[in-house]
């Protein structure tokens, strides 16, 4: 309410009367019909205040700049208050109607479209961008590979049973062609290409003559190789240290255990602390506290001499991991044929 | 390996509890895959209530015949026994267990009343010790074993084994006394000496003149050693060897046998004992065999040898596989007397084919298949002369043969210490290489800032530096080193762009609805009728396997579809009916004239469900076609490529609702509905619709680069058309004729609306078109838009014959 204008009404009986009336009309109205109303009977052609400013011409003309000024102030007051009073009714309406508009927001939402990417992607992914962070680049080859770069330029001797009909599928009709047991023959192959510096991971499938409980005939592994000056034994636990905190934890410890590999000098296989039990010892570790997760060494001399790398001016790593081993221990899988049965139910949990 | 702890004990000095021995040894190279425990449980004083017993008189019991009631001196008391046998006498002495004691089977013995009468203990026979598979009677030991001691003082009756992993480079610790080195180096204990000392020959008769022996092909032979014990007594053997050989987990047979093995076990050289009775014209040959020849091995089969596979033979046939096993005819058995016995030093290699040709793998196999120290020869036939005629009598005749194609030489490595450094990382002292050499029986000289280290015969495995690199890093312990990350580190990591590329598609097609499966990239020989692949069709051409475990699994793929249809059919047999899959795969396919296959990686994906799951609000409608291509097109949108598609001949796809994808004029793919009568043949009872690409074609249509256009500041103009043309127009001939006539202000078209029927007339159908018309650089006035949809229309129906609707 214009408390101005009241004052000054108390000059105009008439117009004051007026004014207190449609104010009053107008805060009663209950709805926007109401508020409709309203506005034909104070505002309209035949109400009072029309018909009183159209009557101005003929009063006296001492009268008139006061009634002139004072109606059409109150003609103003009163549209603004129409319009107050109807953004007032119309958002309690609004407010009614949401109301009535409830859901029961518990059902479900929209089911979309979404699909889980393999648990073996999303291990290999992991494990790629932790490598790629290293500096790493990723290097593919082929999964038909020869014996050459399988076996002969890995330092494998004729005649080691891994070569053997029994071990490894051969390809028929193609002597020497087989498929390949690890991703190592993509090492010789980048080594072939190019010169040192080379720190590349070797993601892929590969394939052994192997089907039971624990094994499949086809798996996934992940090789790494870093060759450049001084690379050290220290580098390569180094190195895997960082992936295996960076993939199961940063409070994981990794330990060496030497080994044999025919194509690194000296060998290891690397563990890291159960991250079960914490290394206390449980059932996973068979009580040791340590989990078996990969092989790996220093690259043996007679590989660079496969590929024409001088080991007395450079020297290197390799490590080979496998990749569904490494999403068992990360995920609690117990069943590795689970991975290749591709039951939805599997697929869908990761 | 199984190295029991007191058989070990023998030749190295150590008092580590075992589990630290176990730990030192995984951390040196030397992996332990269990430590188990065999015999008489040791735990709760159990060993104590075992002792060496002496029978002191036998009496009838008198309330049963079949019963004797024994006073058994057990030490300063004399128990009372009731025993159920009689194979003893008094002033014999056995095994007593006193009540409490606990057998190997877990049976506790208390003290009971037997028929009204008081025992006090139990006579034991082998078979309750642990120490035989079944025996008769009680087991009498000699007269030597004190009366009163614990029986375990005096027989390894109860023992620690250690379970080891021995890698295929040591052969010499597939022997105990291989492992008592290696444990003497790893934790400094004192390694004794190996038991090898030699016993006299008696007789005035010479092994020459009683049987004569030749090695024919040293290269299947490298050292032939041999020597004869005549008039040996066969029978069972003592105690202690049995229970050694069963802690060690072979199986007892005779004296003479079970020494071989004891030899073989304590060494690491296997041995073999010939009957010379059982050979023919007392004159053997180690050879190739040759073609038809046979031999009845000891375990009873009759074996076909192969031209190359060594042999012993006699006068008449072979009598052994070399290295692997020995023949039936000559076998050392109940009444030999005689004995041959062979040390000898066969090709690893020769032995590893025969013995994977003929499938038949011996401990002797293991230990020569992987080269063996030609040394051993004559220590085995030293130790193995003085047990046989200790323990089985009969004397040693003089003469040996030895015939050795090329005497052993040691080798000699330099090291130098700055490359143990270089590649390992961390210092290790001068003083500590020299030590940790010495102690692996490694020749050890200094040689100006470095030393030369002359190898041992029983270490072929180490040739070079980096070799004895290794020996010092894995004795000084790796958890020395400390970690650190390549210094010269000058490379950049990171995807290539196919590498980043197929990641998007992959997390696209996730993200689209559909699962990732990983299926196995082989595939049955019946993939391609299933698939009702022409005769000729060249993805009839896979690369087959020599050597499938399965006919499912038979060749590599040359084609994703029969993998993907495997795993829906699976699924669906599994009860999960929303399958939407894809995978990222390579086909191979065999290229004439060279080796290696082209792989080609390749996306495929097959769809029989809702792509949007079901929901409570009603169903919305699955997968067709327009589905598939819709993906297809998501897949090259994805990556700003570009795509055509053309009626397709695929004979595992719907005739009318499939289509070749085609790049820059070729194919790189399909996608459709698939056959009915291939989803038959795949076990599946509801549509599916498949699509397969090439990922490199897909990946190289796409442009790497997006270039800014300005959208935003001139405003485009919409005009929408329909069209009625002739059935059979594709709406690509039609968008193809709009995008001609309104360039270049027309910068997009799109269907918004198709309808055949009879509001069109038969024979034809309504396509309807928004156009939408802009220009880089100004905003278009109406007549512009006018003239350019009046070309549209125009050309249009020139070309098409297309009417407008309006």
């Amino acid at each position: 309410m214009n408390v101005d204008l009241k004052e000054q009404l108390k000059q105009h009986s008439g117009l004051a009367a007026i004014y207190d009336e449609a104010l009053a009309d107008i805060a009663a109205a209950a709805a926007e019909v109401e508020l409709g109303a309203a506005r034909v009977r104070h505002l309209g052609r035949k109400s009072r205040l029309s018909r009183l400013l159209r009557a101005i011409p003929e009063m006296p003309a001492s009268e008139r700049p006061l009634a002139g000024k004072l109606g059409n102030q109150v003609r103003a007051a009163l549209e603004e208050e129409l319009v107050v009073r109807w953004q007032a009714l119309e958002s309690a309406e609004l407010e009614k109607r949401l109301e009535q508009e409830r859901v029961d927001i518990t059902l479900p939402g929209e089911p979309l479209a979404g699909g889980r990417m393999h648990l073996i992607t999303q291990t290999l992914w992991e494990i790629e961008d932790i490598f790629t962070g290293l500096g790493y680049r990723i290097a593919e080859g082929p999964e038909v590979e020869t014996d050459y770069y399988n076996f002969t330029a890995l330092n494998t001797p004729e005649g080691h049973p891994a070569r053997s009909l029994h071990d490894t599928f051969f390809i028929k009709g193609k002597e020497g062609v087989l498929l390949r047991t690890h991703t190592s023959p993509v090492q010789v192959r980048v080594m072939e290409k190019e010169d040192p510096p080379v720190y590349v991971i070797i993601p892929g499938r590969v394939y052994r003559r192997d089907s039971d409980a624990t094994h499949t005939p086809m798996f996934h592994q992940v090789e790494g190789l870093a060759v450049d000056e001084h690379i050290t034994m220290a580098d390569l636990k180094g190195t895997l240290e960082s992936f295996a905190k960076a993939m199961f934890g940063a409070e994981r410890q990794v330990r060496l255990r030497p080994h044999f590999f025919p194509f690194t000098e000296p060998s290891v296989e690397v563990d890291v602390s159960c991250m079960i039990c914490g290394g206390k010892g449980c059932r996973s570790c068979k009580h040791s506290g340590w989990l078996e997760i990969l092989g790996a060494g220093l690259v043996d001399p007679n590989v660079f001499g496969f590929v024409n790398y001088n080991p007395d001016e450079i020297s290197g790593f390799a490590f080979g991991m496998g990749v569904e081993r490494i999403a068992m221990l990360k995920h609690g899988v117990t069943d590795l044929r689970m991975f290749y049965d591709n039951d939805l139910r599997f697929i869908k949990q990761f | 390996m199984k190295v029991p702890i007191s058989w070990l004990k023998e030749y190295v000095d150590i008092d580590l509890p075992v589990e630290e021995l176990a730990e030192r040894l995984a951390l040196t190279g030397t992996a332990v895959e269990r430590i188990s425990h065999v015999g008489l449980p040791a735990a709760g004083g159990n060993l104590d209530r075992f002792v060496v017993g002496r029978v002191v008189s036998i009496e009838p019991h008198p309330n049963a015949d079949r019963l004797a009631l024994c006073r058994v001196e057990t030490g300063p008391e004399t128990a009372q026994i009731v025993c159920g046998t009689r194979n003893f006498r008094e002033g014999d002495r056995t095994a007593v267990c006193l009540p409490g004691g606990m057998l190997p089977d877990g049976r506790r013995l208390e003290a009971a009343e037997i028929r009204g009468v008081r025992s006090e203990g139990m006579m034991c026979s082998e078979s309750e010790l642990g120490l035989a598979a079944k025996s008769a009677g009680i087991m009498i030991l000699p007269e030597d074993a004190p009366v009163g001691a614990r029986l375990a003082d005096y027989l390894p009756v109860s023992d620690e084994v250690l379970e080891l992993e021995i890698t295929p480079n040591r052969p010499d610790c597939l022997s105990v006394y291989g492992v008592a080195r290696e444990v003497a180096a790893v934790t400094g204990a004192r390694l004794k000496a190996a038991p090898v000392r030699d016993i006299k020959p008696r007789g005035d008769d010479n092994i020459e003149e009683l049987v004569n022996i030749s090695v024919s092909g040293p290269d299947l032979c490298p050292r032939y050693g041999a020597r004869l014990i005549a008039g040996v007594r066969i029978g069972p053997s003592p105690a202690w060897l049995k229970a050694r050989l069963i802690a060690a987990g072979l199986r007892p047979v005779n004296n003479v046998v079970d020494i071989t093995n004891y030899v073989m076990w304590t060494l690491g050289e296997p041995m073999h004992a010939f009957d010379l009775a059982g050979i023919a014209g007392r004159q053997l040959t180690a050879r190739s065999a040759v073609k038809g020849e046979e031999i009845t091995t000891i375990d009873g089969v009759r074996r076909r040898l192969a031209p190359g596979m060594p042999v012993i033979a006699d006068g008449e046939k072979p009598v052994a596989i070399a290295g692997i096993m020995g023949g039936r005819d000559s076998e050392v058995a109940a009444g030999s007397t005689d004995i041959l016995l062979e040390a000898a030093n066969f090709d690893g290699r020769s032995i590893m084919e025969a013995s994977m040709a003929l499938s038949l793998r011996s401990e002797s196999s293991t230990r020569f298949e992987k080269g063996l120290d030609q040394e051993l020869v004559l220590q085995a036939l030293a130790m193995a002369s003085r047990l046989i005629t200790m323990i089985a009598g009969g004397r040693l005749v003089p003469g040996q043969y030895d015939i050795q194609a090329k005497p052993f030489e040691a080798g000699v490595i330099h090291l130098r210490p700055h490359r143990v450094a270089a590649l390992l990382g961390a210092e290790v002292p001068a003083a500590e290489i020299r030590t940790i050499l010495t102690k692996l029986g490694f020749k050890v000289k200094k040689e100006g800032a470095g030393l030369h280290a002359g190898v041992p015969s029983f270490r072929a495995d180490v040739e070079r530096e980096v070799d004895l690199v290794e020996e010092v890093a894995r004795v000084f312990g790796l958890q020395l080193i400390p970690p650190s990350l390549p210094s010269g580190m000058r490379a950049m990591g990171g995807l290539s762009w196919e590498q980043a590329c197929r990641r998007r598609l992959v997390q696209m097609l996730a993200g689209r609805g559909l699962n990732e499966v990983i299926t196995y990239s082989f595939i049955g020989l019946d993939f391609a009728d299933r698939l009702r692949l022409g005769e000729s069709d060249i993805r009839r051409d896979a690369a087959r396997l020599a050597n499938p475990l399965s006919a499912e699994q038979s060749q590599m793929r040359t084609l994703m579809l029969p993998s993907l249809l495997m795993t829906v059919s699976a699924n669906l047999a599994q009860r999960n009916f929303d399958v939407n899959i894809f995978e990222v795969g390579r086909v191979y396919y065999p290229v004439k004239g060279e080796r290696l296959c082209d792989e080609r990686e390749t996306v495929a994906g097959c769809l029989c469900s809702f792509l949007q799951g079901q929901s409570w609000r009603g169903n919305t409608r699955g997968p067709d076609f327009f589905t598939g291509k819709g993906l297809v097109e998501a897949l090259f949108k994805e990556l700003a490529g570009s795509c055509s598609v053309r009626r397709t001949k695929e004979p595992f796809l719907h005739p009318g609702k499939a289509a070749d994808i085609i790049v820059s004029g070729s194919r790189i793919g399909y996608v459709g509905e698939v056959h009915p009568l291939v989803l038959r043949a795949f076990d599946i009872d509801r549509p599916v619709v498949a699509f397969e690409l090439f990922l490199g074609e897909l990946i190289a249509s796409s442009s790497e680069i997006a270039v800014f256009e300005d959208l935003i500041n001139f405003p485009a103009s919409f005009q929408d058309i329909a069209v009625v043309v002739d059935e059979d127009t594709p709406a690509a001939e039609i968008i193809a004729v709009v995008r001609e006539a309104g360039a270049p202000l027309l910068h997009n078209v799109r269907v918004f609306d198709f309808f055949t029927g009879s509001q069109v007339g038969p024979g034809k159908k309504s396509i309807a078109l928004n156009l939408e018309f802009r220009s880089p650089q100004r905003t278009l006035t109406d007549a512009e838009v006018d003239s350019a949809r009046a070309l549209i229309v125009r050309a249009l129906d020139e070309r098409l014959k297309a009417s407008l609707r309006l």
